[in-house]
C-alpha cells in the first residue's frame, strides 16, 4: 500500500526529456555500447554539455576465431568508432506518403570479425573424432543454448 | 548565460524528431523483468516471478536465482540442477517458457534470507537479470508488491483496477511514477497526459468502483511503475501500485502506428485479431478525450456521419478486419481505435495523419441521371495501379457489394475496363431509382485493399434525355486535367495576373502556367548558390574526415576510470585455496567478460548536431584498454602474480 507517500500529481507538466539517455550504438559482435545524454557542465551549471558513454565489454578468454577453439587466445582487440557508428541496418522512412526501407551507411558489405558470440545465432565447428582407429570429422556446438531447432 | 542556456533549452525542443530516431536507453536494458520488492514472514513461504523475452535461445538457457554480495552474485538454484546447501528442500525454481516466465518458490523463510538476489537467465553476472530485494519481516501483516505487466513493444496494454463500490462516484485515474512526481496519464475526468494522446482510454467496468485502462502502442518511454487510483492522492484515495515492462521479441513485423492519407483520397486501416469468439462484437472507433466515438461495427451500425465513408471487410483467414475510410477531410486526422467486447488485449489504435496532395483515383463525384438513362460512372486511375485489380462495388450499410460484371444481354449495369484510357467504366444501360446510392470505385493487390473513390449516384423521376450526352463528354476526358468547373473559372484570373502566382484551388497541374519567367528565375537563382554552398562544405568535411579518422584530438575529453573498478579482478581468478567453505556451481562459459566501464566526458561538443556524429577516440581512451588488458591477464593467471607477460602489442590502431 502507498498509503502514507503522498505523490505530487503534475497534469499537464511537460515531462523532462532533457534526462533522457538515448542509444548511439549497440554493437553485439564487439560487445559495445554508447549512450549519450545531456548533462549539466561541471565549471558552467547553466550550460549543457554533451556526455557520452562508451562500455566495451573485452572478452578475454576469446579465440581469434570464435568458430574455432583450436586458434590461438586473441590478444588484439580493435574498436574503432567510425565502424562502431556505422548504421547498417534498414529504418523505415516516409516520403511522399509512402513508407520505403533505406539503408542509412555505405559500405555496409564488409564481414565483421566478432569478438564475442552473438546470443541468437548457432556456432558450430568440426573437430577429428577418433574411434576404433577411424578418424571422422564430427560436428560440434559451441553455444548449445542458442542452437535448439524449435 | 542564462540566455544562452535558454537558448539551448529552445534548440533542443525543435530537435525533438531527431532524437526520436535513438532508441531510449530502457531498449538496451536487461529484458528479464520482475518484482523490485518482494515481503515475505518469518517462516512463510515466498514466490518471485521473472518475465524473460520467450525467444528460443531464451527458452532452452539456464535460468538461476541467485544472492548479490559486494563482488559477485552466488547461485542459490538454477534450473541446472543445483541448489545451495542452506537452501535444500525448501526452494524451487520451475520454468514456464509458453508463460514467458519461470517462478522460484522459497518457503520457510529465515531473516538471514532477507537481501539482494538476482533473477536471470544464461550465466550470473552477464546482464540478463533482474534485481529483487527480498525482504523477511515478522508481521502479522506484509505489504503487497505491485503487479506486474510484461508487454511487447507496440502492443496493448490493458490494467485493471478495483475499489469497492463506495468509490463508484469519485475520480479515478492512472498515472506514471517519475523521479519529481506522479504524471497524469489519463483520469475518469477526461483529462489525457501528453504523451498518451490518442492511446489511453480509460473505461468502467460493470463492478462499481472498478476501472480499465487500455493503452495501446506500447513505447520504450512507457516501462516503469504506474499507480492507479481513486480520489485524490495520499489523502483519502486508494491507491494500487501497476509495474509495466515493455519488450521487444525479435523484429516481426508491426503494422504502422500511423497512416498517411490524401486529402480527398481513402486510408486504409488493419485491425488484426484472434477468431477466439465468433459472435464478438467489433467496432471501429475515433478516440476523443472521454471516450471512443463508434463509427462503424461489425453489428451493421454505421454512424450517420459517415455515410457512404467507410465500410469494413472481414477475412478470418488472415485474421484481419480490414476498414477503409474515404473523401478524407482534414478534420479526419486524429486516432482511430478497433475495439472489441472481450479479449481487450488485441485492442489497437492507428494515428491517421492527412496531408495535401493529389488522389490517385480520379473522377466525378456526384452524377446525377434520369430514370431510364444510360450512365455511366467513369474512375480514372494513374500508371501506379496498372497492375492492380480494380472494381466497382456499391456502399449498403457497413460493407461495399462488388458489382458483378454482367452479359450484355441482360439491362442492368456492367463493368469494363479501358486499358488504353486507364479507366475503369461502370455502365447502367436503364438506371432505376433503385440504383440511386453511393458507388465506390477501388484498387485491390493480393487480397489486399488498396485506394478507393466513392461516387454518389443520384437517380431522378422525369424527361431529358439530352441529359445524357453532356455527362458522357465530361466523362471522357483525360484524367490529368483538371475538373470542368475550375479550368473555365481559372483563365479569366490567369490572363489578368500572369506574373504573380495565382494559386488555383485544386488542381496543382494548371498553376505551373501562371508562373511568369520572372518568378522561375527568382527562385532557381539562390536554389543554385545553396547547392553550391552545401557541396562545397559536403567535400571539405568529408576531406577533413578522411584525413583525420584515426587522428586524436588532445586536450578536449575527460576520462574517468575509478580504480576501484580493477580490485574486483582478482575475485575471479581461480582459487587453490583446499579450505573453501562454500561449495559453488560451476559454470560453464565462466566469467570471461570482466565488466569495467569508463565514462570520458565532451566538453568540446555543444552543438545539438554533433549528437549523432562519428567521434574520435583519444590517447586517454587507448591507455585505458592498455591498462585493462594488463591487469586482466595478470588476473587470470594467478591471485596476486605480477604481470610478467608483455602488455599486447598496441600499434595505434585505436
Amino acid at each position: 500500500l502507498v498509503s502514507g507517500i503522498a505523490y505530487l500529481v503534475l497534469t499537464g507538466y511537460p515531462q523532462d526529456s532533457e534526462d533522457q539517455e538515448y542509444v548511439l550504438v549497440n554493437n553485439k559482435c564487439q560487445c559495445v555500447t554508447v549512450t549519450s545524454k545531456f548533462v549539466p557542465s561541471k565549471e558552467n551549471p547553466g550550460e549543457e554539455i554533451l556526455q557520452r558513454n562508451i562500455r566495451i565489454l573485452v572478452p578475454l578468454k576469446a579465440r581469434e576465431n570464435i568458430s574455432d577453439p583450436l586458434s590461438p587466445l586473441r590478444t588484439k582487440f580493435v574498436y574503432r568508432m567510425t565502424e562502431l557508428c556505422k548504421k547498417c541496418d534498414p529504418v523505415e522512412i516516409e516520403l511522399g506518403g509512402e513508407i520505403y526501407q533505406a539503408q542509412q551507411s555505405t559500405s555496409c558489405n564488409e564481414p565483421e570479425t566478432c569478438y564475442t558470440y552473438n546470443r541468437d545465432k548457432c556456432y558450430t565447428t568440426t573437430f577429428p573424432f577418433h574411434y576404433r582407429g577411424e578418424t571422422k570429422n564430427v560436428k560440434a556446438v559451441l553455444t548449445p543454448a542458442s542452437c535448439y531447432a524449435d | 548565460m542564462t540566455l544562452l542556456a535558454f537558448i539551448f533549452l529552445l534548440a533542443f525542443l525543435p530537435a525533438e524528431s531527431a532524437s526520436s530516431r535513438y532508441l531510449p536507453k530502457a531498449a538496451i536494458s536487461s529484458p528479464v523483468f520482475g518484482p523490485r520488492q518482494v515481503y515475505g514472514l518469518l517462516n512463510g513461504s515466498v514466490t518471485v516471478k521473472c518475465f524473460y523475452p520467450p525467444t528460443r535461445v531464451n527458452r532452452h538457457d539456464r535460468k538461476y536465482w541467485c544472492r548479490e554480495s559486494a563482488t559477485r552474485c552466488m547461485t542459490v538454484v538454477s534450473t541446472s540442477g543445483y541448489t545451495a546447501s542452506g537452501y535444500r528442500g525448501r526452494i524451487s525454481i520451475t520454468d514456464y517458457p509458453e508463460a514467458e516466465n519461470f517462478q522460484i518458490n522459497i518457503s520457510a523463510l529465515t531473516m538471514a534470507d532477507a537481501g539482494t538476489y538476482q533473477c536471470g537467465v544464461g550465466i550470473n553476472g552477464r546482464g540478463l537479470s533482474h534485481r529483487v530485494s527480498l525482504d523477511v519481516s515478522e508481521g502479522p501483516h506484509v505489504p503487497e508488491g505491485a503487479e506486474l505487466f510484461y508487454v511487447k513493444l507496440h502492443s496493448t496494454l490493458t490494467m485493471s483496477c478495483g475499489f469497492g463500490k463506495e468509490y463508484a462516484s469519485v475520480r479515478k485515474f492512472l498515472c506514471k511514477v517519475e523521479k519529481n512526481g506522479c504524471y497524469n496519464v489519463v483520469d475518469s475526468y477526461g483529462k489525457v497526459g501528453e504523451d498518451y494522446e490518442g492511446r489511453a482510454l480509460l473505461s468502467n467496468e460493470e463492478l462499481p468502483g472498478s476501472f480499465s485502462v487500455v493503452i495501446t502502442q506500447m513505447g520504450w518511454e512507457d516501462s516503469g511503475l504506474y499507480l492507479c487510483g481513486v480520489g485524490s492522492y495520499g489523502e483519502d484515495g486508494e491507491m494500487k501500485e501497476l509495474d509495466v515492462h515493455v519488450y521487444e521479441e525479435t523484429k516481426v513485423p508491426q503494422r504502422k502506428p500511423t497512416i498517411i492519407g490524401v486529402k480527398g483520397s481513402s486510408a486504409t486501416f488493419e485491425c488484426l485479431y484472434e477468431p477466439v469468439k465468433k459472435s464478438s462484437e467489433r467496432y471501429w472507433c475515433k478516440w476523443r478525450q472521454n471516450g471512443c466515438y463508434r463509427i462503424i461495427a461489425n453489428s451493421g451500425y454505421v454512424s450517420p456521419s459517415y455515410e457512404g465513408r467507410v465500410a469494413m471487410y472481414d477475412n478470418p483467414g488472415n485474421k484481419t478486419i480490414t476498414i477503409i475510410l474515404n473523401q478524407l477531410k482534414d478534420s479526419d486526422k486524429g486516432y482511430y481505435w478497433c475495439m472489441t467486447n472481450e479479449e481487450k488485449e488485441q485492442q489497437s489504435s492507428t494515428e491517421l495523419k492527412i496531408i495535401d496532395g493529389e488522389p490517385g483515383l480520379k473522377g466525378k463525384k456526384e452524377v446525377e441521371a434520369q430514370v431510364g438513362s444510360q450512365v455511366d460512372l467513369t474512375c480514372a486511375y494513374p500508371c501506379k495501379y496498372y497492375s492492380y485489380q480494380k472494381y466497382w462495388c456499391k456502399w449498403s450499410g457497413t460493407t461495399c457489394t462488388p458489382v458483378p460484371a454482367s452479359d450484355q444481354r441482360q439491362p442492368g449495369p456492367d463493368v469494363t475496363c479501358d486499358t488504353d484510357n486507364k479507366t475503369v467504366i461502370l455502365s447502367f444501360d436503364s438506371v432505376a431509382k433503385t440504383d440511386q446510392g453511393w458507388y465506390w470505385c477501388g484498387v485491390k493487390r493480393n487480397g489486399l485493399f488498396g485506394e478507393t473513390m466513392a461516387v454518389y449516384l443520384q437517380v431522378t423521376g422525369g424527361s431529358g434525355a439530352d441529359r445524357s450526352p453532356e455527362l458522357l463528354d465530361i466523362d471522357a476526358l483525360s484524367p490529368a486535367e483538371p475538373p470542368s468547373h475550375a479550368d473555365s473559372g481559372f483563365n479569366p484570373r490567369g490572363r489578368a495576373n500572369l506574373d504573380a502566382g495565382v494559386q488555383s484551388a485544386g488542381a496543382s497541374g494548371s498553376s505551373d502556367q501562371s508562373d511568369g519567367p520572372n518568378t522561375l528565375a527568382m527562385v532557381l537563382g539562390p536554389v543554385a548558390a545553396v547547392l553550391l554552398i552545401l557541396v562545397t562544405a559536403f567535400a571539405v568535411f568529408k576531406y577533413r574526415q578522411l584525413r583525420r579518422s584515426d587522428l586524436v584530438s588532445v586536450g578536449s575529453y575527460r576520462t574517468n576510470i575509478s580504480m576501484s573498478d580493477f580490485e574486483s579482478v582478482k575475485e575471479y581468478s581461480a582459487s587453490n585455496n583446499a579450505c573453501v567453505k562454500e561449495s559453488q556451481e560451476t559454470q560453464l562459459g565462466g566469467d570471461e567478460l570482466i565488466t569495467t566501464t569508463a565514462t570520458p566526458e565532451s566538453a568540446a561538443e555543444t552543438k545539438k548536431a554533433k549528437r549523432s556524429s562519428k567521434e574520435d577516440v583519444d590517447l586517454a581512451y587507448s591507455a585505458f584498454l592498455l591498462a585493462s588488458g594488463t591487469i586482466a591477464q595478470g588476473g587470470t593467471g594467478g591471485a596476486s602474480a605480477a604481470p610478467d607477460t608483455s602488455p599486447p602489442a598496441w600499434e595505434g590502431q585505436i
